[in-house]
């Protein structure tokens, strides 16, 4: 009977030990199958096509290059690569300009041929037009295939997911608002937290530790949307007027709040690192006539260094993947940053932002899920090398 | 000349009173065992001739020690300073994690010494004292771990005697290794009293009675005899001593 009672306990561990490695790899597997769909959606707006002159060179357009022609940054095809001919964007609503309202019909039914026969007629046109206009016969070619690119996303520079008639989904501003912020939050924490940690673990007394210990931890312990609060009220309005800076909300801001955020996870890991440092290294090195400073500098941390290298990565994981008080400090502008100073945005906040707002299955939606993938991997890649460095170690 | 003279030492750790008492001197470059059962506090005395029980929380000492006619324990004495004129070797052997090189130039550079060929000359003499230079010349540069034990714990001895202390502290120094490394270390003791000053403990008495001049005898945290080592081990003078090397318990 025993022995029954530890088999099924057994098989009970085992089953949820299965049930929840298998839900991680069913997350995982949902968001990356999720994110694949970007690259498989239309670089144009769903429901409408771009046409182009049958004589034109260009056969296709990137959704960078379509955002640069509508925005006139872009005004001649031989910028793209093709002949030297000006750029003429037609919109549905600037057939008016060519047509007379009768020419196209009180319904709007000639619409179809007029838009066929403008763009065989003009060599440099760009034709924005909703499939439902294009007729059965188009004199022209239509770019309605193209799909996203990986390019447009790994490398674009711009993150506009309702522009029209092509949306951006660049991934450099996000990213590099991430590791800005983050970047600066473990620059502040960590010179910070191996002060704190090196404290506690030789310095303070007992006593003093056993109260401050306590109080660090319980910082762990405080939800990031009260962070966020103390930022918006505190911290924000004083970098604005510190820095004399149009808006307080900054990366600065973001990296502060992070690294206090971070702190309680880099001071424990570095003061846990520290205390496991032998105590007859300590003891040897002291009895060489060492001072408790010389001893902290030349054994103890090079001792714990792992161990401060995982309480840093951990720190940056921490920051990384932190949203709700990186969205309420950091004025969430999806610009590349220059300086520390300015608004940006991060990959979390994004994702927490804009998903409510995102129709399902849309490629902003999916655009959203690769930016988890990203994020998914930045950590990833991090855990691995805690793993890797607590390794090497041993 | 006596190198250290101990008076009416008492120790506490918090209530326990580990030492009752003790005076004892000794002589320089001479070798003197503590040797008597687990808890008699020979190792307690041996770490209070180098403040090393300061490093205790809740400890307590009372009593005078002086170490070459200064008191060690008078306020403005700096440990540090203490502790380089003190060397000490510890029972398990303790390398730093570091090159054999470095182990032994540690002592020399955290006293601020930073003529390179000076530190390369002493690491040299160093490990030729400790006897330990002919095995690892070529290796320099390799990690102290890469030493067996009873080789790792002669550099321990060889990164003691770098800074060129007056008093060299060994406790049990012998006791993790095998019988042929223990020998070496023996052999290694009988040279460097030539030298230093050396106060053992060991549990071994056949090893008090082969490497010391002096043998002192603790039980309870009480000095029941100190004498010479030959006097000690043949014709003891306390019913106590003679229970003890003879083995009937311990």
């Amino acid at each position: 009977m025993k022995r029954f009672l530890e088999k099924l306990a057994e098989g009970a561990l085992l089953l949820s030990g299965s049930i929840t490695s298998i839900t991680i790899l069913l997350i995982v597997l949902f968001l990356f199958k999720e994110a694949s769909g970007l690259f498989r959606s239309p670089v144009i707006e769903e429901g409408y096509v771009i046409a182009l002159n049958k004589a034109n060179t260009v056969k296709s357009l990137s959704s960078y290059e379509i955002k640069e022609i509508f925005d006139g940054e872009i005004s001649n095809w031989a910028e793209l690569g093709g002949k030297d001919e000006a750029i003429e964007v037609v919109r549905l609503s600037d057939l008016t300009n060519y047509y007379t309202e009768e020419e196209l019909g009180a319904e709007f039914e000639n619409i179809p041929a007029k838009a066929s026969e403008l763009t065989a007629s003009h060599p440099g046109i760009v034709l924005f037009l909703p499939k439902q206009y294009l007729a059965k016969k188009f004199d022209g070619i239509t770019l309605d295939k193209e799909t996203i690119h990986p390019g447009d996303f790994f490398g674009g520079k711009e993150w506009y997911p309702t522009a029209s008639p092509s949306a951006q989904f660049g991934l450099l501003p996000l990213l590099l608002g991430t590791l800005w912020v983050s970047l600066g939050a473990i620059l502040l924490s960590l010179p910070f937290g191996i002060a704190v940690a090196v404290y506690l673990a030789e310095i303070a007394t007992m006593r003093v530790r056993n109260i401050l210990k306590p109080i660090i931890e319980l910082l762990a312990g405080i939800p990031s949307v009260v962070y966020g609060f103390f930022g918006l009220v505190v911290l924000v309005p004083f970098l604005q007027k510190i820095f004399q800076l149009p808006v307080g909300e900054t990366a600065l801001a973001g990296s502060v709040v992070l690294a206090i955020m971070a702190l309680p996870t880099i001071i424990t890991v570095a003061e846990d690192a520290m205390r496991t440092t032998p105590r007859a290294m300590k003891e040897a090195s002291l009895a060489l006539g060492a001072t408790h400073w010389q001893t902290i500098y030349k054994v103890i941390i090079p001792y714990s260094k792992s161990g401060i290298t995982s309480a840093a990565v951990l720190g940056i994981g921490r920051a990384i993947g932190e949203t709700m008080a990186v969205l309420m400090v950091t004025g969430n502008a999806a610009v590349i940053p220059h300086t520390l100073l300015e608004p940006v945005r991060t990959i979390p906040a994004t994702i927490a932002a804009e998903l409510g707002e995102a129709a399902s299955g849309s490629a902003h939606y999916q655009a959203l899920f690769a930016l988890g993938c990203i994020l998914f991997l930045i950590t990833m890649v991090l855990s691995i090398s805690v793993e890797f460095i607590s390794k090497k170690q041993k | 000349m006596l190198t250290v003279e101990a008076k009416n030492v008492d120790f506490y750790y918090s209530d326990f009173h580990a030492l009752k008492n003790i005076s004892l001197e000794v002589e320089k470059n001479k070798v003197v065992a503590f040797i008597g059962p687990s808890g008699c506090g020979k190792s307690t005395f041996l770490r209070i001739l180098n403040r090393m029980n300061d490093l205790i929380d809740g400890t307590r000492m009372t009593g005078s020690v002086l170490i070459e006619g200064e008191d060690i324990y008078a306020p403005n004495v700096r440990v540090d300073e203490l502790r380089k004129k003190v060397g000490m070797v510890f029972q398990k052997p303790n390398p730093f994690p570091k090159t054999i090189f470095e182990n032994i130039a540690y002592g020399l550079r955290v006293n601020g010494i930073k003529d390179n060929s000076f530190i390369e000359q002493r690491v040299e003499e160093s490990l030729k004292s400790a006897a330990l230079w002919d095995e690892v010349k070529d290796k320099l540069k390799k990690s102290a771990f890469a030493l067996s034990g009873g080789q790792q714990q002669r550099l321990c001895i060889a990164r003691a005697l770098a800074i060129s202390p007056k008093v060299v502290l060994m406790d049990e120094p012998a006791s993790a290794l095998d019988p042929i490394s223990t020998a070496k270390i023996e052999e290694l003791i009988y040279e460097l009293k030539k030298d230093y000053t050396i106060i053992i403990v060991t549990h071994n008495m056949q090893q008090a009675s082969r490497v010391s001049d002096k043998t002192a005898y603790f039980y309870l945290g009480e000095l029941i005899e100190y004498d010479d080592t030959t006097k000690i081990f043949t014709n003891p003078q306390k019913e106590s001593t003679q229970n003890y090397i003879t083995g009937r318990f311990g």
